[in-house]
C-alpha cells in the first residue's frame, strides 16, 4: 500500500536531499563558531528524524482511502480483534516508514559517521518506538476528523508545530535563550527525543537535551500513549458505522 | 475586461472553499517566523548579523515571499483538477475568448496570492517599520510581478502534468529549488561566497542570483532593512520572470483548452 504512494515519496527525497545540500550546507556556515563545526551534521540527523516523523503520518491517509473506498467493512470482517487490527497498522506504518527512511539513514550514516555500534543500535531501535507513536498519533487524529482536508490541513499545522518546537534543527540551548515557553515545549516534545536519540546514536553527543535513558523513557510514554489512545478511538469509530 | 472580471470573481469564489487550507498555510508561515527565525536569531553568526542585522527581521520579507508563492501557485491544482476533468469543455462553451480566458485565470491566480499574503506583509511592516509610499508602490508592483509570474509557472506545469500527484511532485520539485537556491532563507553575499569556495556549485550561483525570489526578497530587505542596497537588477529579474511565464502560461493553457 506504500508504494502507492510512490510520488510523495519521489516528493520527500527531493525534500531531504534540498535541506541537506542547500539548507544544511549554508545554515552551517551562517552559525556561530562554537556551533558551525558540528551544525551540518547536528542538521542531518534532525532532517532524518523530520522524515521519519513525517513518513510516519502516512498512514491515517490510509484511514481515509479504506473508508472512501469500503475496506473497513471487509477489515471487520476478518477474524481479528479491533485491538490488533490497530495496534497491527500502527506498528506496520511505523515499520514501512523506516523501509523507506531506511535508506536515507544510510545516507547521512555516510556523511555523519558512527563512533558506537552498540550505541546506534539501542537508538535505532528506539526509534521503531517513535515511528509506532507518530503512527498511532495519525491513526487517532484520522479517526477522529471526517474530512481527509481537514486531516491533512490539521497534519500540516501540527507538523510545522511539533518540528519548530523541537530540537530537530537546533539545540535546546538555543532555544532556552529564544523563548522558555518554547524551551518547555521541547523539552517534552517525542521529535526532541527521537532526535537526541539519533544523535547520540551516531556520536553527536555535544546538544543533547535529555540523558539517551530518558528519551527512551520519553518514546515509550508517547508510544503507549498514542496507541492506547488510537485503539480505544479506532474502536468506536469502528462500532456502528462511525467512519461513514 | 468585464468578461476577465467575472474570471476573477470565478477564482476568487472557489480561492475561499480553501478557508482552512489558507489558514493552516498562514499558521504554517506565522510558525516559521515566530519560532524558527526567533531561534535562528540566537544563534546566527556575529559576522552574519553585520550584513542581515537579526535573523528575525531578515526572514521575515522571505516568510511573505514564501506566502505569496505557495497561494499564487494554488491555481495550478485547480487547472490541472479541470484539465483532468475536462471540465475546459464547459469553459469554452462561453462566450470568452480563449486569450480572455487564459489572461483572467493568470491575473486571479497572482491576485489571489496578493491577497493571500497581504497579512503577512502587514507583519513584516509592523516588525520592521514601514515604508515610504514610494518605496511601498514598488514593493507591490514587484510582488504582483511576482505573483503573475508564479500563477503563469503554475498554470504552465498544471497543464503540462497528466495527473495530480504528478503536479503535486513538480510543484514540489520547483518549490524546493526555489526556495532553497534563493537569498530567502541566507544571505545572497553567502552564497555567492560558498561559490568563490568552491563549496557551492556555480550554477546554483547563479540560479540563486537571477532567482525571482532573492529579488523580490531582497528588494523588500533594502527598503525595509537597508541592506542589501536595492539595485534595478531586481527588477529586471522580475519584469523577466513574469513576462516569461505570463506568456508560457497564456499559450499553453489556450493550447491545452483546444484540444480535444
Amino acid at each position: 500500500m506504500f508504494l502507492q504512494f510512490k510520488f510523495l515519496i519521489i516528493l520527500r527525497t527531493i525534500w531531504f536531499v534540498a535541506q541537506i545540500a542547500f539548507f544544511g550546507l549554508i545554515a552551517s556556515r551562517m552559525v556561530i563558531p562554537q556551533l558551525a563545526d558540528i551544525y551540518f551534521e547536528y542538521y542531518i540527523a534532525g532532517v532524518v528524524i523530520m522524515m521519519l516523523y513525517s513518513t510516519s503520518v502516512f498512514i491515517g491517509y490510509d484511514i481515509f482511502e479504506e473508508a472512501e473506498h469500503g475496506v473497513f467493512e471487509y477489515l471487520l470482517s476478518l477474524p481479528i480483534s479491533r485491538r490488533e487490527l490497530v495496534l497491527g497498522r500502527s506498528i506496520g506504518g511505523g515499520i514501512r516508514s523506516f523501509i523507506f527512511v531506511g535508506p536515507l539513514i544510510a545516507i547521512s550514516l555516510f556523511v555523519v559517521g558512527m563512533t558506537n555500534l552498540i550505541n546506534f543500535l539501542i537508538a535505532f531501535s528506539a526509534l521503531f518506538l517513535f515511528a509506532f507513536g507518530v503512527s498511532g498519533m495519525s491513526i487517532t487524529v484520522a479517526v477522529g476528523l471526517k474530512s481527509s482536508d481537514r486531516f491533512d490541513i490539521l497534519m500540516g499545522v501540527l507538523n510545522a508545530f511539533i518540528v519548530r518546537l523541537s530540537t530537530a534543527m537546533y539545540p535546546q540551548a538555543f532555544v532556552q535563550e529564544a523563548s522558555q515557553v518554547y524551551a518547555t515545549l521541547a523539552n517534552i516534545n517525542p521529535v526532541t527525543f527521537a532526535s537526541d536519540l539519533f544523535r547520540w546514536g551516531v556520536g553527536i553527543e555535544r546538544y543533547l537535551t535529555n540523558t539517551p535513558l530518558a528519551a527512551i523513557i520519553g518514546l515509550v510514554i508517547f508510544f503507549s500513549a498514542f496507541t492506547l489512545v488510537g485503539i480505544t478511538f479506532y474502536e468506536r469509530r469502528l462500532e456502528g458505522g462511525g467512519w461513514q | 475586461m468585464k468578461v476577465i472580471l467575472h474570471i476573477l470573481e470565478h477564482d476568487f469564489r472557489n480561492f475561499f472553499r480553501y478557508k482552512w487550507w489558507l489558514a493552516g498555510l498562514i499558521s504554517m508561515n506565522l510558525a516559521d517566523l515566530f519560532i524558527m527565525a526567533l531561534i535562528y536569531n540566537q544563534m546566527v553568526s556575529p559576522d552574519i548579523v553585520e550584513l542581515i542585522n537579526s535573523y528575525f527581521t531578515f526572514f521575515a520579507p522571505g516568510v511573505t515571499v514564501i506566502g505569496l508563492f505557495a497561494s499564487a501557485f494554488m491555481i495550478g491544482r485547480e487547472i490541472n483538477m479541470e484539465v483532468r476533468r475536462q471540465i475546459h469543455h464547459y469553459m469554452l462553451s462561453l462566450p470568452i475568448t480563449r486569450l480572455e480566458l487564459a489572461v483572467g485565470r493568470l491575473l486571479a491566480g497572482g491576485l489571489r496570492g496578493m491577497m493571500y499574503m497581504s497579512p503577512l506583509l502587514v507583519t513584516t511592516f509592523l516588525f520592521l517599520g514601514f515604508p515610504s509610499l514610494s518605496q511601498f508602490i514598488v514593493i507591490l508592483g514587484a510582488l504582483f510581478l511576482l505573483a503573475t509570474g508564479i500563477s503563469g509557472l503554475s498554470i504552465a506545469t498544471a497543464v503540462s502534468t497528466t495527473s495530480l500527484e504528478k503536479f503535486v511532485t513538480a510543484r514540489g520539485l520547483i518549490y524546493y529549488v526555489l526556495f532553497f537556491c534563493s537569498s530567502i532563507f541566507y544571505p545572497l553575499s553567502l552564497i555567492q561566497k560558498l561559490g568563490r569556495e568552491g563549496i557551492m556549485p556555480q550554477p546554483i550561483v547563479v540560479l540563486a542570483e537571477f532567482n525571482p525570489l532573492s529579488s523580490a526578497t531582497d528588494l523588500m530587505r533594502s527598503f525595509l532593512v537597508g541592506t542589501p542596497d536595492f539595485t534595478f537588477n531586481m527588477i529586471r529579474n522580475l519584469v523577466a520572470f513574469s513576462i516569461i511565464f505570463t506568456v508560457a502560461a497564456t499559450f499553453a493553457y489556450m493550447k491545452i483548452v483546444e484540444r480535444k
